[in-house]
Order: structure tokens, then sequence, then C-alpha cells
């Protein structure tokens, strides 16, 4: 063994907090202390393993520093990817970083040159959700999730593809919890916290699994970190501080039972660290000796506020080795280099340690391949018995994702290539903007940029916009806030889940084929990530309905690919292929899906040799041919279903299978999201359940439960509708199943089987007859006295069943669908009638009763929104606080797109009159959506800004100015509809 | 976190004249999108001595700042003579850019400034009443002195006290580290001027 402590890793004498090895093993972070804030570095590793290295002037040692955190940084991880580095602190946020590859090594202004950021690393997300000091954080296997732990005694998880969505907090420490550690399987994430507690969660859930006090019942609060760790194998979890017999320990806790009767003992202080060595060794063979293998065993690192580390072979009685006097002061961190012979220890003294371990030392490293060998043979075998998805059945794929993974990190290389051509004049800083050069520019700035008075006299400078923040996939990935679903959310996973997983070890491609008797064809494998990607919301959305909790069917979006990959990998048996299943593909995934084919043909090759000792289906797998490979998917997510959810199949119909989710099932108040097929406009239908609910209102609580099939009069099935308003009661029975549901403060409506629809009033009274729909219901939606009802045909339909007269009478969506492969995202009643279909393009379009026209009332590439400049004449308080139809399908990205138009150096007048036309089109949506609130809104604004830019450039704003006060019906509509918010017509 | 961080600033027209505008390109860089505009001033320090005669010469807004990378050219006219004590007229002073968000500052960039007289004749013997008109004025542009200071960027006006509850530990950590130290240039007030300009003569 031999051990270093590089003295120029450090933080100018501050605390380092914690350390992390890069994957590829050619760099590290560092956090902890910095000069005022908190400080991420990360380091060049190879200074550090070669002394040539170290004394090299050109080989630069600090890669980058970030001052951003503004207080201490507690925790640095990568990803497993390598791709990110996350970081929590002190001030309660998680930063995730990415490399920025336009820019090449910059200084940090003002440090007089000296500390050149050789790799320029951005903050692509900030986590925001703690209360208090995050203490650690951690990625899940394959990178689906990462988990942080805070002071606040709480657990987030938030799904690492979507940032910064929360999928879970985990609640039940009452003490600050200062450790997190995934389970190698990913079934499982273990905390370990200062109330006397190391408490297991499932992943699956995310309830918990066991809580663990008895070790700990001595500990006092004493250290500053509790980072616990799982064995590779995952057989065992080891805590941080424990104490046996007034001792510190660190706890052994087996998996199996979570029986805890082994510790590590010896360290004279609190255990702070531990950390389990990511590689699995067996002994080394001595030469000619023919011993039988022995059995494989784990290595494990544990640091001590004793400042001093042992470490640990599971097949050892005793300490491999322990080294005291490392520090000064507490270790804080561990961490082992990825080939498992090397490990970096940062102390609170602010110094760090390498130890390098030779393979006689440890013994030999089990490959992948073994590795997942084991994996397998340990929880592999269970599957047989599971008929719920568990998530270690992702253990077993592992060699497919990796494979996916490589293939999409391919497509994501080539992609960003192209976009680097594209983009990379704008984006790189010596490059060019809009067709000048930057040297250009700077010369005409003064002359060029932007200068106005605010009303109050101030020079206001806008700033000129050279260079969208270089992270590639930054925009859109991280930014987005539009409510996704089918489809859509789909190809977002696809384009930008790739990142997230492991890279591939190009030592374990294919223990696919020998590890698992499968009778699905390893090829199928290469069309499954797209798959994924595509069925991963029917996945989710079918199983919903069989759940009859209303909590699980309004979450069709927490969905996490893991969970995903799992459900689907899960159950794999003799698919027959079924067509009628086939058409259900929308055009949209058949897009995809021929994308990813491109990619996929690269390698189709490796991928039948990696499974040639597979089964007779792989001929399939030799066909490229689309249809088979989407066939397949379709079969596999039939497969799921049936053996799944065995007991809950009965209830599902096969068009439920369908890709495009029955999400419209999860109606919430007044959201509905679907996804339509452009072509054939045959929107999905919701499949009969056998039971469900549906909530209302919460204030007043009102909800509705049905109950298909129940038995009655001489095996007369009918079906039962019960609705509950504030504690009062009412139900009735129907002659056929429910398929949906919808209620609103005045009516209940239910559709049945046969094409019936049926009114009731909030108390119960049949309003009307059943009314008969030209074909099946897709969507049923009430607000107030109307009720919305889009049928399978894509025809819309809006009755006011108090005053019994037709809003909208089976209006087609043909014109507004039209086309390409529009897809309808968000259906809105709104409290007058009105509905308001947002199409997956970003536009938006109210159908308006009294002229019959679809209107657009929003559109999310408008130039105009984009260029439009209006915050000057907001009021301070409310900005941007109108709520209303028009801000439901606006939403709240309308400023995003601002910064697009401003690279181009808009002249002011230009931006004038594209704020002064957007504002008008804002007031005559609202004016048309008759909502008065969001009217009144726009109508101020629109005011405000004639009063503000009339006053500093007079002639131009002054002529439309004047056309408006000329126009009489403005202000009296603006009284009308302040006035009376009931029905301003006529 | 700080949502703004200065990449550069370049003066410009440097050195010139002692009544020529002042000029200053300022690349910032930003992470969200701010939901206010920045406030950039540039102050002039009359005198060394005293803050009493330090000159705002100018404040702009500078807005709207989506998320990315930004610059613009920051001109503010010549400091007014007749507030600059005669004594401190020629020789070494200090120019100030600092820029608020909310109210709050967190940075300030700080330049020696040179006014010297250009014909040798003056230099070897100075009026007694300074010619302003005669002056020079040389910035040392190679030699910022940058300190940052940690404000609330968040919309809601919450808690920032509230870290102190929780981890004293750590807290006793903060406070003795939030010392400036030379990478990071002068210690935080303009009080400090005085020291750093002693102390930092030798860059001149």
């Amino acid at each position: 063994m031999k051990l270093l402590k590089p003295t120029w890793v450090n933080h100018n004498g501050k605390p380092i907090f914690s350390v992390d090895i890069h994957p590829d093993g050619t760099k590290f972070a560092t956090g902890g202390q910095g000069q005022d804030s908190g400080k991420v570095v990360i380091w060049n590793m190879s200074p550090v393993l070669q002394e040539d290295d170290e004394k090299d002037e050109n080989i630069p040692k600090m890669l980058c520093q970030m001052d951003n955190h503004l207080a201490c940084v507690n925790c640095v991880r990568w990803s497993n990817s390598g791709m990110y580095l996350a970081s929590g602190g002190d001030d309660k946020l998680i930063m995730v970083w990415k490399r920025a590859t336009y820019i090449g090594p910059s200084t940090v202004f003002g440090s007089s040159g000296k500390l050149a950021n050789v790799e320029q690393w951005r903050c692509v997300s900030i986590l925001r959700s703690h209360s208090g000091d995050v203490m650690d954080v951690a990625w899940s296997p394959h990178d689906a999730w990462l988990a942080s732990c805070s002071v606040d005694n709480t657990v987030v998880i938030w799904n690492a593809v979507k940032f910064p969505e929360i999928l879970a907090t985990l609640r039940g420490h009452s003490g600050l919890v200062k450790g997190l550690t995934w389970d190698p399987v990913g079934k499982y994430i273990a905390s370990q916290a200062d109330d006397r507690s190391l408490k297991v969660w499932r992943t699956l859930d995310w309830q918990l699994e066991t809580s663990i006090t008895k070790p700990f019942d001595e500990c006092g609060g004493t250290t500053h970190v509790l980072r616990l760790s799982w064995s590779p194998d995952g057989h065992y979890l080891v805590s941080a501080h424990a104490m046996n017999n007034s001792g510190p320990t660190a706890q052994i806790i087996e998996r199996e039972g979570w029986k805890t009767n082994m510790d590590f003992v010896g360290h004279r202080k609190a255990v702070t660290v531990v950390k389990f060595n990511p590689k699995i060794f067996k002994k080394k063979q001595k030469n000619g000796s023919s011993a039988k293998p022995s059995c494989p065993y784990c290595c494990c690192a544990v640091g001590s506020k004793d400042r001093s580390l042992s470490v640990w072979l599971t097949c050892l009685k005793r300490p491999l080795v322990v080294i005291h006097e490392l520090f000064d002061k507490s270790i804080m961190d561990i961490s082992w280099t990825l080939n498992g012979l090397g490990i970096l220890v940062c102390s609170m003294d602010g110094s760090v340690a390498f130890l390098d371990f030779s393979q006689d030392e440890l013994g030999d490293p089990l490959s992948e391949e073994e590795k997942s060998h084991i994996h397998q043979s340990t929880y592999g075998k269970s599957l047989a018995i599971m008929t719920e998805a568990q998530l270690s059945t992702a253990v077993i794929e592992n060699p497919e994702m990796l494979k996916y993974q490589r293939r999409q990190q391919q497509q994501q290389l080539d992609q960003k290539s192209a976009v680097a051509r594209e983009t990379g004049s704008a984006a790189s800083v010596a490059g060019v903007v809009n067709g000048e050069s930057l040297e250009d520019i700077r010369k005409n700035l003064l002359k060029k940029q932007v200068e106005t008075r605010t009303a109050d006299g101030r020079r206001r400078i806008t700033p000129l916009c050279i260079a969208q923040l270089d992270t590639g996939d930054f925009s859109t990935a991280f930014f987005n806030s539009i409510p996704l679903s089918g489809s859509l959310a789909g190809s977002m996973l696809s384009s930008h889940s790739s990142p997230q997983l492991l890279p591939l070890d190009a030592s374990t491609p294919n223990s696919f084929g020998t590890s698992k008797p499968s009778t699905e064809p390893a090829a199928v494998a290469g069309t499954r990530p797209a798959g994924n990607s595509v069925n991963k919301d029917s996945v989710n959305a079918t199983s919903a309905p069989a759940a009859s909790s209303p909590s699980v069917l309004t979450t069709p979006s927490k969905i996490e690919p893991m969970k995903a990959f799992d459900s689907r990998f899960t159950e794999r048996s003799k698919a027959t292929p079924g067509a009628p299943v086939l058409t259900s593909v929308t055009p949209t995934a058949v897009e995809r899906l021929k994308e990813q084919n491109l990619v996929k043909e690269l390698r189709p090759r490796d991928l039948l040799e990696s499974s040639s000792d597979s089964d007779e289906k792989v001929p399939v797998a030799k066909s490229s041919s689309l249809s088979k490979r989407k066939l397949e998917l379709e079969v596999e997510t039939v497969e799921k279903k049936k053996k799944g959810r065995p007991r809950k199949d009965s209830r599902l119909m096969p068009m439920s299978l369908s890709v495009q989710s029955p999400a419209a099932l999860t109606a919430e108040k007044d959201t509905v999201c679907l996804s339509v097929p452009a072509p054939t406009l045959k929107l999905p239908m919701p499949g009969p359940q056998k039971a469900f609910t549906l909530q209302v209102s919460s204030d007043p609580s009102m909800y509705i439960e049905v109950e298909n099939e129940v038995t009655a009069v001489g095996g007369v099935k009918l079906s039962r509708l019960k609705c509950n308003r504030e504690g009062k009661e009412w139900e009735t029975v129907l002659t056929s199943r429910i398929l949906t549901a919808a209620g609103s403060c005045d009516v209940v409506c239910v559709a049945c089987e046969k094409r019936m629809l049926s009114v009731f009033s909030t108390c119960g009274r049949r309003l009307l007859p059943p009314i008969l729909l030209s074909s099946p219901i897709s969507t049923l939606h009430c607000t107030g006295s109307y009720v919305m009802a889009l049928t399978a045909a894509a025809t819309l339909s809006v009755w006011d069943v108090h005053r019994q007269v037709v809003v909208v009478k089976e209006e087609s969506l043909h014109s507004i669908l039209a086309g390409s492969d529009m897809t309808v995202s968000q259906i809105l009643l709104t409290q007058h009638g009105i509905p308001v279909m947002n199409l997956s393009d970003g536009k938006a379009y109210c159908f308006n009763p009294s002229l019959s026209t679809w209107n657009l009332v929003s559109d999310k590439q408008d130039s105009l929104a984009q260029c439009a400049d209006f915050r000057s004449s907001l009021p301070p308080q409310d900005a941007m606080l109108c709520s209303g139809p028009l801000a439901i399908v606006q939403g709240r990205a309308s400023t995003s797109g601002r910064q697009a138009a401003r690279l181009f150096s808009v002249p002011h007048v230009v931006q004038q009159e594209t704020t002064l036309a957007y504002l008008e089109n804002q007031v005559a949506a609202a004016l048309t959506l008759q909502s008065s609130h969001e009217y009144r809104h726009w109508l101020l604004l629109y005011a405000r800004y004639l009063v503000n830019e009339g006053s500093t450039e007079e002639g131009a704003a002054e002529g439309t100015a004047a056309s408006h006060r000329a126009e009489p019906p403005l202000p009296a509509s603006l009284h009308r509809m302040s006035g009376t918010a009931r029905h301003p017509k006529g | 976190m700080a949502k703004v961080q200065v990449n550069n600033v370049v003066v410009l027209d440097n050195p010139s004249p002692f009544y020529n505008p002042f000029q200053f390109e300022i690349t910032f860089e930003c992470i969200e999108d701010l939901s206010e505009d920045l406030e950039w001033k540039i102050i002039y320090v009359g005198s060394a001595e005293s803050e009493e005669y330090d000159q705002v010469l100018d404040s702009v807004l500078v807005g709207p700042v989506p998320a990315g990378r930004h610059m613009f050219v920051f001109q503010a006219d010549a400091p007014n003579p007749g507030l600059i004590p005669d004594a401190d007229a020629v020789g070494v002073t200090v120019v100030l850019i600092t820029c608020t968000y909310r109210g709050q500052e967190f940075i300030r960039v700080g330049y020696y400034v040179n006014n010297e007289y250009t014909e040798i004749e003056l230099r070897e013997n100075p009026p007694v009443k300074p010619d302003f008109s005669k002056l020079q004025r040389n910035i040392l542009a190679s030699n910022p002195r940058v300190t940052r200071f940690h404000i609330n960027w968040e919309d809601n006006t919450e808690k920032l006290e509230d870290t102190e509850s929780s981890n004293p530990n750590l807290q006793s950590l903060l406070s003795t580290d939030a010392l400036p130290s030379a990478s990071k240039g002068w210690s935080t007030s303009e009080n400090s001027l005085n020291v750093m300009l002693e102390s930092h003569m030798d860059c001149m």
C-alpha cells in the first residue's frame, strides 16, 4: 500500500467535507468551505496518481472551481454516468453541474489570472425543497433518481431525468438526516440520522421498510456526517456511528431480515463515514495452487472522528490496515476509484489523502460480468415467484441497459455535434452573433445597445445577450413546465434520459444471454429503449386504473424510468403478437421508433452475436422491420399486464393497452391530458374498470365513487354510482358499465358503455334521460352547469344542462388537429362553458360559440410573446399573478422565450410595436374566453404600458394609444366585465 | 446562490483626458431569469481620506435579464471636479463599479485610478489650483479588485436568518471563514479603502 497526501489539494486551509472520484477516474471533486461561500473544486487525478504528472507544470491540477453555493458544501457526488455532478450545502440547495463544452479555459474575473478554470462546469439545475442544510446526496444506480437528505429531517427523491421534479419526500426521521446510500440493486435506499435510527425505504412505493434503532441507542448526535454504505453485492448495509458496549462501531446490517449481529469495532471515536469498494473481490490465485475457488468478498473503508482510517475485507476478522494520525481532524468522506484499488479520503482539517493498494493486498476484482452474475444469482432467482414488479429486476437487465445507454450516448454525441455545428457560432465566446463577430458587436455596443428611461426618469439599459447558457440540453429539459402527457412525455424521456445512465464498461457487454433462461430475443432489447420511452406512459397509466385510490389515478406523470424498465422486464414469456394492439401505436411513436432504429441499425450484429445462445426467436430480431419490432414492444406490454397483475387483468380491456395513455381517467378538476393520433382522429377511450373514485372538489369536499357490475337482482349486473358531498351521500344504479365520470358543484355526469351519457344534479336527481352520443366517449368534463363531451371520433359537444341549451354542437377537432402529428395535451372548460384545447405544438384554441369558430388564444412559439417586454408596466405586487383560463393555457413559459428574440438587437420601436401587439392579443383572448379577471388584468397592463412608453417615446406609441382611446367599447366592456362575472354576452 | 456572475469588465477609452466619460464594457452571466432589473453604479472616490467625497457618477438599471451571457457598456460622465479636494486631484484614487439586485449589493469591482499631468512641466511644478483639463486619467485596468457579497436572490423574502438555527458546528466555521483573502481582494467596506490603498500601492 502506498500513501500520499497531495498538499496541493486544498481549499486554502478551509475544511473539505466531501470528496468523490469521477467514474472515469480522470478527475475528482471536493466540496467544502470557500472564502465566504461554499466551494466545489474539480481536480485532475493524474497528478495524484503519477509523480511525473505532479511535477509537470503543463498538466493542470485544478480543473474548475465553483463558488456558487452560498454556504458550506457538505457533499459532492458524480452521477454514475459521470455526466453530472451534484452538490449539496448549507444553503439548503442542491446544484447539479454539467460540463460546458463550448467554452475553453477561462479565468475567474478578478482572481489575477492564476486560478484558471481549465474545464467549465455549469449549474444546470438548482433543486430547492429542503428547509435546512443539505447533508448528503446520492445518485441511484443507473442515475434515475437523486436522493438528498437534510437537517430538516427529510429525505427527498428527485427525478434525475426531469429535474426539478420531486418524486417523493421521505418523512419519518425525527432528527437531522446525515447520510444516504442506495441499495446497489436499486430496491432500497437507507438513511441514517441523529435521531438514533437508521431507516431503510423501499423504492417501489417510497415507504419505510424498516427502522433500526438498537445499535444506535447510546449514540449522541456528535458527528457532522453519518455516511453509511451498502456493499456492492447488496448483502450488507454498514452504518456510520453506532455503539456497542459503549464503544464506537460501524454496525453491519444484513439485508436478510435486517439482522444486526456484526459490527466493525476498533475506532476510538464515532465513525463518520463508511464506504464500500465498488468491486467484489476473490482471493488472488497463487501459482500452481489449485485451491477451490473461495467465496467472493467485499472491501470496506471506515473513517472516524478519531482521525484514523481502517480498511476491512469481509473475509477477514481483523482490518486489513489501520492508519492512525492521518489527519489533524475528523475524516469527512471517502471515495474509491472505480478499479477498486485506490481511495481518496478528506478531512475537516482541509487536506486529502490518497491510498493506493495492489491486487496482492485486496485480491482479484471480479469483472462486472461476474458481479452482475452474483446479483442475479442472489436476487434474480426470486423472480420466478415474484408477481409484483420488483426493482431488483433492473439488475438482470443491466447489460441491456448498458447497451441501450451506449447507443443513446452515441446518439447524444451525434446530436450534440449537430447542435454544435448549428449553434456553435452563437454559443462560442469568440463566435458570431447574428452574423456579426463579437468584435464588431463590441465596437458598436455603446451605440447599438438599447437604452430607455423608466417612468421615474432613470436610465435603463437592455443588455445584449451574447450567448445562451451552453449546456446543450439546457433549455427545455430543465425549465419546461408545460404539462406533458402521452407521447410527448415519452419523447422527453427518450431525448433526455440518455445521459443519466451508466457508461458502458467494455468488458461487460453481454452477460445477458448466459445469465437467464430467457425466451425473449436479445435483439428485441435493442428496440426496447425506444419502447421504454414510448410505452412508459401506457405502462404506468394502464396499471393505474387497476388501483382504486384516486391519488394513484392522478399521478401518471410520476414515472421513473427505472420503474418502467422494471415493470416491463419483470414478465417475459411467449409473446403472441396481437394485431389489434398494433393499430394503437401513434404515428409520432412510430416516428420515434424510426429515429431510434437509425441508431440501432449501427449495432445489430453486436446484438445478434450477444444473443447467440438465447432461443429461436432470434430470427425475429434479424429482421430490422419496424413493424415487427413495434409488435414485439406492444406484445411485451400486453404480457406485462397479464402477468404482472393477474388479479386485475380481467378489468382491463385491450383498448387500454394502447400507447395513448388513458390519462383522461385522471380527470383532475379541469385539466385532462390525452394524446391523439392525428390522421384518423381517433381519440383514446377509457376502458371499463371495476371501480374508481373521483374527487370533484376538496372544498366543499365532494367525490364520486363508481362501482361497476355489482351483482344484483337475478344475475343482472348493475353499476353503482355514489356521490358524497360534504358528508351527504346519494347513490343510484345504472344498467351498463360506467366508463368515466365527471362532476362539478352543479352536476354529476357519467358516460357508460353503449354511448350513453347520464346527467344528475348534485343532489342525485336525474336531470335528463340518457343522452345518446354519436360515438363512444373519450373525455368527459364538467364545469358549473356545463357538460363537455369529447368523443372518440374527435367531436366536441358542450351543453348547459340547467338551461337545457347546446353551447357547442358536435364540433369536429379536424380543423385544429389537421395535418401533422399534433396531439391534444390539455383540455379546459371555462366556467362560461368555453372549451379550450391545448395542442402539443404549443398552440391553444378556444371554441367561440357565438361565431362557431376556433380562435387561437395562445401560441408558445409566438414571436410576439417572445419579443414583448412589458415588465416595466407590471404592477409591483401581482406581477404575473393573474390566474384564469388564459393563464392556465399559456402557462408560465411565456417569459422564457424572451431571450431568443433578444439575440437580435431589436430596435426599440420594433419592440414597442410587438409588445403592443402582444398585449392586444392578450386582451382579445381574455375577452373571447370571457375571463373577466384576466381581461381586466391585461387591459390595465396595456393601458399602463401605453402610458409608460408614451411618456418616453412620444411618437410611436401615440398613434396606437390614440386609436384605442377612440374606440368606445373597450372602457365600457371593462366596466361590464369587472362588474358582473356571469355572462357578458350581447 | 449567486445568480449573476461577472465574467469580465473591459475598461474602454483608457487612458483618457480627465473630462472624458468613463466607459466600462461589462460581461456577466445569469443562470436563471431575473424577475427584476440589476442596478449598476459607478462611484468615484474623490479622496481616499473620506467617504464624504465619494461621487456616484451614474446609476443604470439593466434588464430584463434572462438566463444567459450578456454584455453592455456602462458610460458615465466624468466626476465633478468641484467636489474633489484640491490635494487629491493629482495622484492615485479609486473608481468602483457596484451592482445591486433588489437593493442588495452583490459585487463590487474596484480599479485604481491615477490622475497626472501629461506635460512634464506641470508634472514637476503642479499648480496649487489643479488644472483638470490638463489631467490624464489612467485606470489600472489589469488589476481589478473584486469583492463578492452574499445576498438573497430569491423572490420570496424568506429566512436567510434561520440558517443560524440548525447546525452550530458549521455556523462557527462559517463565521470564522468569512474573511477576505488575497485572491478575492478587498475586505468588504469602503472604510477599508485607506488600508487597501496603502497596502496595494506597490501594484502601481
